[in-house]
């Protein structure tokens, strides 16, 4: 026996084992080379007749030969059964297609995770999260922000109120009033949080909802700055480009006052019933902040501008998830809120 | 207000856009027109004319106005000559006394005599529907017809009918009634102001006229009112007696002073014309004094500096004049000017009302976006926010699905939960006897959730955190956590899934000394009503009590028809997030391998788990890792009272493997302990 017949038997080998087409001609391949019969068996058997030195070194060889026709079976194997796609033989198959077994999450509210969607957008510009409270009095409701009294503006907010004169925010404005007494400019805040009016409910009006306001004051804030900040808002939260128009509005706290509307996501400005028609949303009210607020939170209004707005949490839910009835939300109905 | 386009039209020569386009105009620059519709041969439009502009744009003369500067077109007003007849002098036929100037800063009148009542022409009648208006006779038509014209309130009386030929303008007095022209009587007080004659209330003011003076087809003269009185005396009035009319509407939001008289011309013209009457001499006219010009100056560096956009001077200056302020003074070298406010144009006091209109005739859509030049200052962390959105989530992983309910509770559900008076907040004008008071606890409504939801599920988790209220005044209202497991299985172990929670919520806040206490409520304590006796425990952190777990009582189950077993906790989020940290340290692993035994223990019913595990835990040291409970078990096998517990027993040592006989020895150790109550037995295993 020579090292070169070894070495041919290898390569011989190593073609057989390749053209192998299931797991019985790789068997017949095991058995030829490696078998009680096989090459390797009639190699060592050879051996007894041959000297020392000779005796181990072709043992080493065979050895060697043994292990590298183990290796190419094994994989030759592993690839068939791979190519099968069935594991071992099939045993090991299961249905796909078969549902798989959920874990038990819950469920944050929507309004929860338009909230926080909101915050997040306008953390990135610098706008700080403020909050403020539920109960609120005359003054920071209507007379710090210049709604004046036995005026007909004061009408538009229709307010509860409380046995002992105070009453329930109508708006989320009264924080602006709070936070500037407390704060010197330049800031930008927003303030997300419940606000109440007494009004009959229908699909689009509730009593008790949410709304999220924003203040940026500076010494050179303009209704152009305004505009591209909400207008970067927009685009962010709905995710896709959207155009906005300011038409002209009143409230008592911002001068000029601005109603801002959002080309329809529905139809893309071409009009649709969720637009009316029209191929506008109104999305909010806003505005440049009015001199005699920046007086009555005790600012000296002098170089001081800045712009306001205020919008529905609610609006902005149903118009992302496509919720026709602005109930839901209060209704606690888990088929409503496990959706989300 | 519904204006009419004709009506409109007839201020001006050209031609408007059609009414689709003159929509769009005056949504862009002015005012939201909330619909178009046809009539006949007219459009409608309802135009929402903003509550500051009612002093001159609740009229079409105002619209017609508003329009010319946003079309860049010519308007004419109505151009009239009145014939006074000389032969007739009003003073010998009226006399008007205003007691109360303050209330009344202008009354004007005027008599008409020989007219003839009957129907007015079509074309009135045409308007006045359009406007949304019934007609009545021509006078009153008139006067409506006027009111929608200039913005003037009218008011026509029959000379003949008013006692004593005098005109009070007066407060009520107590007890004075009036019957308005509708039929209906209001009683009168002293806040109420009216016209009266020597008798009798006649009117009252701004808001409505009496029915005694009432125009009829057999009148002859006429008294034509028309006045300026004072925006908040006319709210008041129109409060009190809770009528709102077209003239309290208008009133209320303030007219200039000038109108009256203008308006009070053009009416007994249109008078003379269709009702054919006689105009007496004179104009009665008691006024307090004129009001005086408004002047302004504005900086129009400002102007570009506040709407963030460049305007040609001489275009701010165009769009000024054309809306008829006048430029008082112009500065060659800087560029400030002296504005005069029209008179019609109450709304206008401040540089920044001037800047509103320049900017929405020049048109917003004009102005570019430009983002904020400003600090990088980063946004300030809310610490309660960021605690809010932690627990929110870490709730969610549990399970539970979060609910927001209704800031209000019924007196029903506020009496079932045993709340006094004390504890709650009314609402003084609530929508429904259902939202009558502050919720004191989001408790009831999670009740109801649970009452709603159970057809559909057979278990429910969820919480709710939100903000309770109480008439205390130094918290009055405060943030709680509320969560609720319901099940209507029958399940033994919802009150530890439900402790679970509670301890897997706090561990994730980074609260660790968290305990339970036996909760043993006051009878008189709404709490005693809602959680079932001997299934409650305080929540408790360190020496604080933060909230409690417990099983609701089943009479409260039943009275919310709630059919199955509800167990819940309820912590005070303000002390929660007082507690709660984000600190949190990694505790090394041992590298040395961990021995576990068992042991079961037999108990008396009543002894708590706790008692056992801390005997174990102090008698093993520190060479115990962990004590867990994996069994409780009462059953009929069992001695009568006795509960059995079984607790792994985890040994490990941070420095040292443990060989089995050291832990074999701790193990006896222990168990002679436990053996040490008389009433333990151990079962070794």
């Amino acid at each position: 026996m020579t090292e070169t017949n070894l070495e041919s038997l290898k390569i011989e080998a190593k073609k057989e084992i390749e053209n192998s087409f299931d797991l019985g001609q790789i068997g017949e391949v095991f058995r030829k080379y490696l078998g009680k019969q096989g090459e390797i068996a009639r190699i060592l058997r050879s051996l007894d007749s041959l000297p020392k030195e000779k005796r181990a070194e072709i043992g080493k060889q065979a050895n060697d030969f043994k292990n590298f026709i183990n290796l190419k079976i094994e994989e030759k194997i592993k690839e068939l059964k791979e190519k099968s796609g069935k594991g071992s033989g099939g045993k090991e198959w299961i249905d796909i297609t078969a549902p798989g077994k959920k874990p038990s999450v819950g469920h944050l509210h929507p309004l929860t995770l338009i909230r926080r969607k909101t915050e997040e957008i306008f953390q990135t510009m610098g706008f700080s999260t403020i909050e403020g409270p539920e109960i609120e009095s005359v003054w920071y409701n209507f007379d710090a922000l210049n709604i004046p009294k036995d005026h007909p503006a004061r009408d538009a907010w229709d307010t509860f109120y409380l046995k002992d004169g105070m009453l329930l925010r109508a708006h989320t404005s009264p924080v602006q009033i709070r936070f500037m007494e407390k704060n010197n400019p330049p800031f930008r805040i927003i303030v997300p949080g419940r606000i109440f009016r007494h009004e009959a409910t229908d699909p689009s009006h509730e009593f008790d909802f949410y709304q999220l306001e924003g203040l940026m004051v500076g010494e050179d804030i303009s209704a152009a700055n305004f505009k591209a900040v909400i207008q970067e808002f927009y685009r962010r939260f709905f995710g896709k480009p959207v155009k906005i128009r300011l038409i002209p509005s009143f409230f008592p706290f911002t001068e000029p006052s601005f109603q801002v509307d959002m080309s329809c996501v529905n139809c893309s400005g071409k009009g649709c019933p969720a637009c009316k028609r029209t191929g506008w949303l109104e999305m909010m009210g806003a505005g440049m902040v009015h001199p005699n607020v920046f007086k009555y939170a005790g600012l000296n209004p002098k170089g001081l501008t800045g712009f306001a707005f205020g919008m529905g949490l609610d609006r902005l839910a149903m118009m992302k998830y496509k919720i026709n009835n602005i109930r839901l939300f209060h209704s606690g109905d888990l088929r409503f809120l496990q959706q989300f | 207000m519904k204006f009419s386009y004709n009506w409109l039209q007839s201020f001006f020569n050209k031609k408007l856009p059609v009414p689709e386009k003159l929509a769009e105009l005056i949504i862009g620059h002015a005012f939201e027109v909330e619909e178009i519709k046809k009539i006949g041969k007219d459009y409608v439009l309802d135009i929402g004319v903003l509550a500051n502009r009612g002093s001159d744009c609740f009229s079409h003369i105002g619209m017609a106005r508003e329009i010319a500067v946003i079309l860049n077109y010519k308007f004419q007003v109505p151009v009239f000559k009145l014939t006074e007849n000389k032969k007739i002098n009003v003073k010998s036929l009226i006399k008007v006394v205003v007691e109360n100037k303050g209330g009344c800063p202008r009354y004007t009148a005027r008599v008409i005599s020989d007219v003839k009542i009957g129907d007015s022409p079509k074309w009135i009648k045409e308007n006045l529907e359009a406007c949304g208006l019934r007609p009545i006779n021509n006078v009153v038509d008139i006067t409506n017809y006027v009111m929608l014209e200039t913005g003037q309130p009218l008011h026509a009386f029959d000379q003949e009918k008013i006692e004593g030929k005098k005109i009070i303008v007066r407060f009520a007095e107590a007890g004075e009634k009036i019957t308005t022209l509708d039929e209906e009587i209001y009683k009168l007080n002293e806040d109420v102001l009216i016209i009266a004659d020597i008798k009798k209330p006649i009117a009252v003011a701004g808001v409505k006229g009496g029915k005694s003076p009432e125009i009829d087809e057999k009148t002859k003269t006429i008294v034509l009112e028309s006045a300026n009185f004072n925006p908040q005396n006319v709210r008041k009035s129109s409060k009190i007696i809770n009528l709102k009319t077209d003239a309290s509407w208008r009133f209320e939001h303030g007219l200039d002073q000038n109108l009256a008289e203008f308006a009070i011309n053009r009416a007994a013209y249109l008078v003379q014309e269709i009702a054919k009457g006689k105009v007496a001499k004179g104009l009665i006219d008691v006024s307090a004094k004129k009001s005086l010009k408004k002047i302004i100056r504005l900086d129009l560096n400002y102007v570009d500096r506040l709407l963030g956009v460049k305007i040609p001077q001489k275009q701010a200056i165009d769009i000024l004049k054309r809306l008829e302020f006048k430029i008082k003074a112009v500065k060659k070298t800087v560029k400030i000017i002296d504005v005069e406010v029209p008179a019609f144009r109450l709304d206008v006091l401040l540089p920044e009302d001037l800047i509103e209109e320049i900017g929405r005739i020049y048109g917003y859509e004009n102005i570019p976006s430009v983002f904020p030049i400003a600090a990088l200052i980063p946004p300030k962390r809310n610490l309660d926010v960021f605690w809010e959105n932690l627990s929110k989530d870490i709730l969610k992983e549990t399970g539970f699905t979060e609910v927001s309910n209704y800031s209000f509770v019924s007196r029903k559900d506020a009496e079932t939960l045993k709340f006094k008076d004390k504890d709650l907040i009314e609402i003084e004008n609530p929508m429904s006897l259902e939202y009558q008071y502050l919720r004191p606890s989001l408790i009831p409504n999670l009740l109801k959730n649970i009452e709603s939801n159970q057809s559909n599920f057979s278990d429910i988790n969820i919480y709710e955190l939100g903000k309770v209220f109480k008439p205390d005044k130094k918290e009055k209202e405060k943030r709680m956590l509320s969560a609720v497991i319901f099940s209507q299985k029958e399940k033994n172990d919802l009150f530890y899934q439900m402790k679970g929670t509670a301890e897997v919520l706090l561990n994730k806040l980074g609260i660790s000394n968290i305990w339970n206490d036996g909760y043993q409520p006051t009878p008189e304590d709404s709490k005693s009503i809602i959680w079932q006796r001997g299934k409650t425990a305080e929540i408790k952190v360190g020496n604080e009590e933060i909230g409690f777990l417990g099983e609701i009582s089943d009479k409260v189950t039943e009275s919310f028809k709630i059919k199955g077993k509800v167990v819940l906790f309820d912590i005070d989020f303000e002390k929660l997030s007082k507690v709660a940290s984000e600190e949190h340290e990694y505790r090394p692993i041992s590298r040395f391998p961990a021995a576990i035994r068992d042991i079961a223990v037999l108990i008396p019913r009543e002894t708590r788990v706790v008692e056992v595990m801390n005997k174990i835990e102090t008698e093993g040291g520190e060479l115990i890792r962990d004590v867990d409970l994996f069994d409780i078990y009462e059953g009929e096998e069992l001695p009568e009272g006795k509960k059995n517990l079984a607790f792994h027993i985890i040994f490990q040592s941070d420095n040292k493997t443990l060989s089995s006989r050291e832990v074999d020895e701790l193990q006896e150790k222990i168990i002679k302990v436990l053996e040490k109550e008389p009433q333990w037995q151990v079962r070794k295993q």
